[in-house]
């Protein structure tokens, strides 16, 4: 079945955690040897400019682009942070790899400081993932006896010093800048742009904050160099491989790591085992609660930001939630609509108001109340709320909306004409 | 500065201004909530979408996040942003209760105003609505949370401009709530500005609830009495009574906020014990027969024993008009030049202050952008609140913030402090270069882009002040070092530019025992409250023939006074204040006098009122009594036109009007070279320093009633230190002897203040009501009640 | 009467406060701990936290108000979040939050009479794999049926009284 290469799940055994023995036994703290011997940081940069990673964390940006933007000459402090809030629904990701192998992450962060000339990081770590967070305050801790970590690592005369932050809950926390607020204790309301974190983060100090895979990559791509990572993806523009988290009406719902590019179908089929009860397929989120759906139609399209970006959906962070042909999409959508709604942070009205305006709304819909006047103020809802808030929370929440506006419309007519929810 | 056009028209803005500033600037309405000029954008209420047609950011944007660029084309007309607006609106007002009928901000509501303008008319939304339970905020402020539209600026206001500490903002999503940590009053000095600041009807004025509708108030601008700041603000009231004050809005002064003291101390003016009526020995006679008797006794007086047995008073809190009437009286009966203060060392002060270079003056405006502001002897939360918030203003952008005090100062902002007792600063000023603190600190204020020195007549007195000027002289390095004096009352700075030369050691109630005066005029003062030494002063008073009081007050002179004439308080008449840096601001009448309805009705409607007076007997204004007296006829125009041409330094007062951003005098002449004359008491021996409290010792805050719960408790201040050294424990009970009398007292450690002092804040109705500030500090002796017994 | 937090622990905030040169990036960990310690943030832990961090009150107010899991009213001793997002929900996350609230006979948002347990909807516990999902405290508990979740209640009862 799995014939990818595995990087980042390659020390993976269920139910078990690798640390610094079992890291460095396949290759672990080899790429932080080799940078600090032979590689400038500027090189690192470069190279994973060249890799082609997109950011994990859902927007898919450049990490070698948005590096190289870094204010590197500036005085210190200047932090790299780990955002590992991960409180999107659909996305566990982050906490498997964490679950599993802790090591890459802070191999990742002090290489990416060392690339950044950064001199203290931190991981921001959600509530829930207590586990997670045991886990990396022993590979810290090990890291640091190791010299991995701290003063003069590894004799290079370059120091990191790396902090573990546990947060309380909100989704809003995985916002870089509201993460920021967070770290620093104030409320954790999203910071207005520019000026960006890394002109003005922590503590009013030069910052880039990454997503834990994003961060977990740069080891391989050090010591695989950019042209092999590249090759890892199916699809030629993609790069690396990828956490594929399945969730919802599979057989098998667990975590993969696939290449850049595989199809839908092969996720459900292959990988998934296929949809539940012998049921069918009828629309999945692709990577997470905030993007579009996609439908059977979609089954070939290789899953990557680009190919996604245009077909009005989103890679997003690669969290698959499938649903079954027996699933109400509006009872769904409104399912995914509170819970941004909910997790709102109540600074801006499109959100915080408009947000509950549309559960209402759907809410109506679905329990067969609706009126075709709801489906056309559903749709201004639709059009005022994205691209109009203050962070992109809500345009996240815009996501499923769009996707049952756009592939679902009938459905919703259904539930208005027939007065009950159809399924 | 970016020229741009929005809606076809061409418009100009500073630099750094956004579109919104810019449509407001061409009268263009976006509506808008979250931005205020006074505390900037934030963008988080959405409700400011415009189009940009041409800029380097295109489309539907937020006007007050967009900087405004030359060539900018700003639409605000298309169809996408007119629905958008109208969608926030509908937003914001899904939980609204729609309880304008019974809400006090109906009719000068934002959220009213700019709901319309937004184009939002009728609700969608059919579900539950989202409720809050309310706090109790103490007696200033009333929160109806349910009507809140969560634009954030109460926390803008409270928190990060005023500096409160104890107001914030809570939970999430749907359910913020702005208040506090538990119920409670609000701690903060400066808590009403919520009422000013939130766009809806969630902090209204406790002390005015349910009492008016704002389209029925009389409102005016004015100019608050309370300091000599001379803050603008925006009183209302009807049927007589003053009912609430607002804060105007004066960008070279207090921009958009006023202090507590200002908002809620108002109610002085509808004190029931009011003096409404001319009286005669105590007793009520009509008006004019009062007025030509006064004229008679004086003209009678002048003749028999010559005008030198003839005294004026005038004072902080009586108009520059007025002043200056004074003075003309007294030209024409012979009589010595009047007192502007019946504190001769408050006096001095002001006419120090009066005579600095008006260039070297600083505003409150240029004191928030200055980068290093030194405090010397000034409490600004005592003696001039707003002070405190132009400071954190100034601390905010980065500026430096050092105070010499003895006193335990606390402000709202970061600020090193030095409590230095008055004498050691008056010694120390008097030879700054011996001065090692003094020393470093003018290199400092020479180094620095914007210094400010801050000097409290008070504590300073003249002799402080003008050695003030020579140490700030000596601090101008490539740029000039401003003085901004602290002085007594709104016209303080008036009194002393009419203050006659020569007369620096002159004190009334020496003239008042020595002499042979026969006679006084108060003119809306009471000599025995402001003079430093009030027992003294009633004995002399009580020798006079004939004491003459024009007041609104209920004072105990005008209960002794021989002659008593009621006058206007600064809400009735018209007039002007040339506030602590010699700004002239004018102010006009917002009600008629007369017993406000509410007192004489039995609260039936229609209100009635009953006259218990004859017609005819109303109070008038001081100015216009003493123009009776001068037989002038001008009016208050023709007046200011008469006083240009005596005093050419006021040579703007005939173009104020109120509600303006005032105008500054013109240098005056020299700066005073005449000195009075301290005995500064030795560092060693214990003595006693009387200071103004934050509430109750201003010129007016002791008749209001709405402070009352502000006013502190009697006690005497110790550094424990020095406490220690004589064995006290905080709070025991001790007896404090002065000159002034002896006192039972509880004793408080203060950490921050000076040591080898005790201070007690002058509170009136309570014994320590006669520790007059603004003089020296005076020996002492104090006991244990114990060892006294 | 249960302390907010252990004399050393609070010594050991104070401490580290001071070495800080922004302490407030501790409250959340302070908060954290109290709730750890007591079982939830009383006005006083809040108070507290305020105290160790030179801050008012409210400023540890306004944080501790925004997270979910910090608890700023009593809680059993064993708060029990259900997942009501997506992953959970369609796969049969409603039936178990009715099963436990059939099965403790309190409703969401309430605790039993006994003190154990408390029934909080949450938002996503990053289990989608293993959907229905909850946690219990920091526990996290996946692959849920109403027959497992009747085990685990009966083991946390067990645990409470050993
Ligand atoms: C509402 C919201 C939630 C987010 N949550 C997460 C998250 O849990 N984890 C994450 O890595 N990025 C999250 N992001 C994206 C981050 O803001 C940021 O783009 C990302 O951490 C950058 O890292 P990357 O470039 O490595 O992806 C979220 C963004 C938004 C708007
Ligand atoms: S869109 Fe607005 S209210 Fe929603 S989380 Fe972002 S800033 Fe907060
Ligand atoms: S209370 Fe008033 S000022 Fe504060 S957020 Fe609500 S509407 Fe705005
Ligand atoms: S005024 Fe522009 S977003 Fe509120």
């Amino acid at each position: 079945m799995s014939s990818t290469p595995q990087l980042l799940f390659k020390n993976r055994i269920p139910g078990k955690t690798a640390f610094l023995k079992e890291y460095c036994k396949t290759g672990g703290y080899s790429a932080l040897v080799k940078a600090l011997k032979t590689m400038s940081p500027a090189e690192i940069v470069q190279l994973v400019k060249s890799s082609g990673l997109r950011g994990r964390g859902g927007a898919g940006f450049s990490t070698g682009l948005k590096w190289s933007f870094f204010p590197s000459d500036k005085p210190a402090p200047k932090y790299l942070v780990c955002n590992c809030d991960e409180m999107e629904p659909g996305t566990y990701k982050d906490g498997e790899l964490l679950a599993a192998d802790p090591h890459q992450l802070v191999e990742g962060m002090v290489l990416s400081a060392y690339a950044l000339n950064v001199d203290e990081g931190y991981i921001f770590i959600r509530y829930a993932y207590e586990g997670q967070f045991k886990n990396l305050q022993k590979a810290v801790a090990e890291a640091k006896k190791a010299g991995y970590l701290g003063k003069n690592i590894l004799g290079s005369g370059f120091d990191f010093e790396l902090h573990l932050h546990g947060s309380a809950g909100r989704y809003i926390l995985g916002e870089e800048t509201a993460l920021l607020n967070g770290l620093e204790g104030k409320r954790p309301n999203p910071r207005i742009k520019p000026p960006f974190p890394a002109e003005r983060g922590l503590f009013g100090r030069p910052t880039t904050v990454n997503n834990v895979e994003t961060l977990a990559n740069i080891p391989h791509i050090i010591n695989g160099g950019s042209e092999w990572f590249k090759g890892l993806a199916r699809n030629p523009e993609g790069a690396g491989t990828k956490l594929f988290g399945l969730s919802g009406h599979l057989n098998v719902t667990e975590c993969f790591e696939l290449p850049v590019g595989i199809p839908l179908s092969e996720i459900v089929e292959v990988y998934g085992g296929g949809v539940w009860k012998s049921r069918k397929f009828k629309a999945c989120l692709p990577g997470g609660a905030s993007t579009p759906y996609l439908t059977a139609e979609h089954m070939d399209i290789p899953l990557d930001f680009d190919t996604l970006a245009a077909v009005g959906s989103r890679f997003g962070t690669a969290g698959v939630t499938v649903f079954d042909d027996k699933t109400c999409m509006v009872a769904v959508t409104l399912n995914l609509l509170q819970f941004f709604a909910r997790e709102s942070c109540g600074w801006c009205t499109p959100c915080r108001d408009g947000l509950p305006l549309v559960c209402w709304l759907l809410e109506k819909i679905e329990k067969g109340q609706g009126t075709m006047g709801d489906l056309e103020m559903l749709k201004e809802q639709y059009r005022h709320i994205g691209g109009r808030s203050f962070c992109a929370l809500a345009e996240g929440a815009m996501g499923p909306l769009d996707g049952l506006m756009r592939l679902f419309e009938q459905e919703v007519i259904d539930h208005i004409e027939k007065g009950h929810c159809p399924f | 500065m970016p020229t741009l056009t929005i809606d076809n028209q061409t418009v100009i803005v500073a630099e750094g201004g956004s579109v919104l500033d810019a449509a407001i600037a061409l009268g263009i309405v976006v509506p808008h909530y979250c931005y205020h000029p006074a505390l900037g954008a934030v963008g988080a209420c959405r409700q400011c979408a415009v189009t940009i047609l041409e800029g380097s950011q295109k489309g539907l944007k937020m006007a007050c996040l967009i900087p405004a660029e030359d060539d900018m084309q700003v639409s605000t007309c298309e169809e996408e942003a007119v629905a958008f607006r109208a969608q926030v609106g509908e937003w914001l007002m899904t939980n609204h209760p729609h309880d304008c009928p019974v809400c006090d901000e109906g009719g000068e509501c934002q959220l009213q105003e700019m709901t319309i303008g937004a184009g939002h008319g009728i609700r969608r939304y059919r579900g539950n609505k989202r409720t809050y339970l309310n706090q109790d905020l103490g007696p200033f402020v009333a929160q109806e949370m349910n009507r809140c539209i969560q634009c954030y600026r109460c926390v803008r206001t409270y928190k990060d401009y005023c500096g409160g500490e104890d107001f914030g903002v809570m939970g999430s999503q749907q359910r913020v709530f702005f208040g506090r940590f538990k119920d409670g009053p609000l701690e903060s000095d400066f808590s009403g500005n919520l009422i000013d600041f939130c766009p809806t009807g969630v902090f209204t004025d406790r002390t005015n609830r349910f009492r008016t509708r704002s389209w029925d108030l009389q409102q005016a601008p004015s100019i608050c009495p309370h300091c000599s700041l001379g803050c603008s603000i925006l009183p209302g009231g009807r049927y007589q009574e003053l009912q609430r004050v607002r804060a105007g809005g004066n960008r070279l002064t207090n921009d958009s906020f006023i202090c507590d003291r200002a908002r809620f101390g108002s109610d002085w003016n509808n004190h029931p014990k009011r003096p409404r009526e001319a009286r005669i020995s105590g007793e009520k006679v009509e008006f004019p027969y009062a007025l030509e008797l006064l004229e008679e006794r004086l003209e009678k007086l002048v003749e028999e024993y010559g005008g030198e047995t003839l005294r004026l008073l005038g004072s902080p809190r009586a108009s520059f008009e007025a002043n200056l009437l004074l003075k003309k009286l007294a030209e024409k009966y012979g009589a010595p030049a009047p007192y502007y203060d019946a504190h001769p060392r408050r006096a001095f002060a002001a006419r120090m202050a009066a005579s600095i270079p008006s260039g070297q003056l600083a505003s409150l405006k240029q004191l928030r952008e200055s980068d290093l502001i030194l405090l010397v002897g000034v409490d600004p939360l005592a003696e001039a609140p707003v002070l405190a918030l132009a400071l954190r203003q100034a601390a905010r952008a980065g500026a430096r913030i050092v105070a010499l005090d003895p006193r335990p100062l606390e402000l709202p902002c970061d600020f090193e402090h030095h409590p230095l007792t008055q004498e050691s600063l008056l010694r120390g000023l008097s030879a700054p270069e011996e001065n090692e603190l003094l020393e470093s600190l003018r290199q400092q204020l020479e180094t620095s882009q914007r210094p400010v020195l801050v000097g409290g007549g008070e504590l300073l007195g003249g002799e402080g002040l003008r050695l003030l000027l020579h140490f700030s002289e000596s601090c101008c390095g490539s740029h000039d070092c401003l003085i901004f004096p602290v002085l007594h009352g709104p016209n303080s700075f008036g009194g002393g530019i009419l203050g006659a030369t020569g007369d620096s050691n002159r004190n009334l109630i020496e003239d008042l025992e020595n002499g042979n005066v026969r006679a006084l005029i108060c003119v809306e003062t009471d000599p025995a409250i402001e003079h430093s030494e009030p027992g003294r002063m009633q004995l002399a008073l009580s020798r006079l023939e004939l004491l003459a009081v024009f007041d609104h007050l209920p004072t105990n002179t005008v209960a002794t006074a021989d002659i008593f004439l009621p006058t206007r308080t600064i809400y009735e008449c018209a007039g002007t204040f040339i506030n602590n840096e010699g700004r002239m601001q004018a102010f006009d009448p917002v009600l008629e006098p007369g017993i406000p309805i509410v007192v004489t009705g039995s609260g039936g409607h229609p209100p009635r009122q009953f006259e218990t007076t004859p017609p005819g007997s109303a109070p008038r204004s001081a100015v216009h009594l003493l123009q009776w007296l001068l037989k002038d006829r001008n009016d208050l125009f023709g007046l200011r036109r008469q006083i240009i041409k005596e005093l050419p330094c006021l040579r703007d007062l005939d173009r104020l009007a109120a509600g303006d951003n005032g105008r500054r005098i013109a240098d005056c002449g020299d700066t005073l070279e005449e000195s009075r004359t301290e005995i500064w008491a030795q560092e060693g021996e214990l003595q006693v320093l009387p200071i103004t409290a934050r509430y109750g010792s201003d010129l007016y805050s002791r008749w209001s009633q709405s402070l009352t719960s502000r006013f502190e408790e009697p006690s005497v201040w110790i550094h424990p230190v020095e406490a220690a050294e004589r064995g006290f424990v905080n709070g025991q009970k001790v007896v404090l002897r002065t000159v002034v009398g002896h006192f039972h007292l509880p004793l408080v450690f203060k950490a921050k203040m000076a040591r080898g002092r005790l201070i007690v804040p002058c509170l009136p109705g309570t014994p320590l009501e006669v520790f007059t500030p603004g003089g020296l500090s005076l020996p002492c002796k104090i006991y244990s009640e114990v060892d006294n017994a | 009467m249960k302390k907010l937090l252990l004399k050393k622990e609070i010594d050991a905030f104070r401490k580290k406060a001071q070495k800080l040169e922004h302490p407030r990036e501790m409250v959340i960990d302070l908060l954290r701990a109290i709730q750890d310690h007591f079982g939830w943030v009383p006005d006083a832990g809040v108070e507290l936290a305020a105290d160790i961090l030179g801050v008012p009150p409210i400023e540890v107010e306004e944080v501790a108000t925004f997270y979910d899991k910090i608890y700023r009213q009593k809680v059993g001793r064993y708060p029990i979040h259900i997942c009501d997002s997506i992953c959970c929900w369609i796969r049969g996350g409603e039936e178990i939050a009715a099963h436990l609230q059939q099965q403790l006979g309190i409703k969401l948002g309430q605790t039993t009479s006994d003190g154990l347990f408390t029934l909080l909807p949450t938002c996503c516990l990053g289990g989608c794999g293993r959907a229905p999902s909850i946690m219990v405290g920091k526990r996290f508990y996946g692959h849920l049926t109403c027959d497992g979740l009747d085990q685990i209640i009966a083991q946390l009862r067990e645990e409470a009284v050993g």
